[in-house]
């Protein structure tokens, strides 16, 4: 049956009519028409629509949209809160971390959750924990680059 | 790629779960849905009604009573991988927990989930297209076993990572029940059949996982063989926990059989004694009898049974260099 639920996503509140089954990633995008969160396997085996759950990297294709009522849910469309772009979508076109550009939304919430953790990242820590967002343009190099230098100056800090 | 209809339920009490599971059709409990929703994808799954067991409280937590490790089923993977303690006393748990899928996995996944997981198989895990070209198996409510063309068995292998740790830390599972809660010796969950993996009544589910304190001295390490080391289901994994002090070991296998196995033929040979390069290399090739893997996966029977011997007989060589060093 369906229901009127509330989701908190990058800070707003959305009043949105779902059915059980309908997947976070539907209501993302088919419903609430936020695309930057990609659908890719659809088996959560890509990590093509990582989304943030409270600050933690969820596959929100194998995440119900009626799991997130409570949460806050943060997509790559809520990342940065400034006209400029976030660090970590900066340190991505700098250091050359996209090709085509589908696994990047993915990658960028992956990394932004990694950055989250209190740990200082490094690198073998960086590889493990993105070696579930695939990219087929298999640029992972530059990919972890930009996660470690936008993980630099945040480390600089502490 | 659309989930099939279920009805759906939020109970915030263990005693509302067990009411609405023992309510009779399919209904089945969500956790962190990481291997259930996947399969109702694939329309493996298909059950009546879906009962997200995560607006409980207090089902969420690792610590120890009267010596003994307590964690409750829905402590997330990732948090049991980081855990400073566990990673100390248990690395077998915080390693195996950290080899389950990817990072997005153990943010999601749960301990209980994870213990729960479906058997797997090569004709089960896959999509309805793919799976109509073969007719349906034995587990999808066909007639016959692909993999061993017997009709009453289905020989899907259990994958998970981390029952294995706990089973070679002697772990016991607290279950909630319609009548209260009943404690079982991990090993005792498995029912050992492909069709219904866990000997849990309807209206069953877990509530903690209870790790000795006798465990927490000794040695253990988790290793798995997969495909990726990233993202896969292990084609073999071990878990091996020893004490150099009292010379006591155990040892389990995950992925060779519809069971996660204890390895007590190799425990018996290898209780009261040194580790020396004979005996170990005796504990490997007898490693290979204690299943009888068939092919599940695309790795063949004989390549597993090699595999379960080179997994033991590495793991116990790193231990003995941990004990000389």
């Amino acid at each position: 049956m369906k229901k009127v639920i509330e989701l908190s996503i990058n800070g707003d509140l959305y009043e949105v009519l779902v059915s059980p089954n309908q997947t976070l990633l539907e209501v993302l995008r088919d419903q609430l028409g936020l695309m930057g969160t990609k659908r890719g396997c659809d088996l959560g085996a890509c990590g093509a629509c990582t989304v943030l759950i409270n600050g933690e990297a969820y596959l929100s294709c194998i995440m119900l949209a009626l799991d997130g009522v409570g949460k806050e849910i943060q997509t790559i469309e809520g990342l940065n809160q400034t006209k400029d772009l976030h660090p970590l979508q900066k340190a991505f076109v700098e250091v050359g971390g996209i090709q085509c550009g589908f696994c990047t939304p993915g990658m960028i919430m992956t990394a932004q959750a990694i950055l989250n953790e209190p740990e200082k990242p490094t690198e073998d820590g960086i590889k493990r924990k993105m070696a579930g967002n695939l990219c087929r343009c298999t640029g992972y190099k530059k990919i972890v680059s930009a996660v470690m230098s936008a993980a630099e100056p945040a480390g600089e800090e502490v | 790629m659309r989930l099939p209809k279920f009805s759906y339920f939020e109970p915030v009490s263990l005693e509302e779960a067990v009411s609405l599971l023992s309510q009779g059709g399919s209904a089945k409990i969500l956790a962190g849905g990481t291997d259930l929703l996947v399969n109702m994808k694939h329309k493996i799954e298909v059950p009546s009604a879906l009962v997200n067991i995560k607006k409980i409280e207090g089902l969420d937590y690792i610590r120890t009573h009267q010596g003994a490790v307590h964690i409750g089923v829905l402590t997330t993977l990732k948090k049991i991988s980081q855990d400073p303690f566990l990673q100390e006393k248990i690395p077998a748990l915080t390693q195996a927990a950290a080899s389950v899928g990817s990072y997005h996995h153990q943010c999601m996944g749960t301990l209980g989930g994870n213990i729960c997981q479906q058997n797997r198989c090569k004709f089960y895990n896959q999509s309805e297209w793919w799976r109509s070209t073969n007719g349906p198996c034995l587990k999808v409510g066909g007639k016959v076993c692909h993999v061993v063309a017997k009709q009453e068995n289905c020989f899907s292998s259990y994958c998970g990572d981390v029952a294995p740790a706990l089973l070679a830390l002697e772990s016991r599972v607290v279950v909630q029940t319609k009548n209260g809660t009943k404690d079982m010796a991990l090993e005792n969950l498995f029912s050992g059949k492909g069709l219904a993996p866990l000997a849990l009544q309807s209206g069953e589910l877990l509530k903690e996982i209870v790790i000795p304190e006798a465990v927490l001295n000794g040695r253990s390490s988790y290793a798995k063989f997969a495909n990726r080391e990233s993202i896969d289901f292990p084609i073999v994994g071990m878990a091996l926990w020893l004490s150099p002090e009292k010379k006591e070991y155990r040892a389990a296998f995950t992925a060779v059989d519809r069971r996660p196995l204890r390895a007590t033929s190799v425990e018996n040979l290898l209780n009261q004694k040194d580790l020396t390069e004979d005996l170990i290399e005796e504990a490997g090739s007898l490693a290979a009898k204690e299943a009888q893997p068939v092919k599940t996966s695309l790795y063949s029977s004989a390549f597993k049974k090699k595999m379960m011997g080179i997994l033991l007989r590495r793991a116990l060589k790193e231990t003995e260099r941990g004990t000389q060093s």
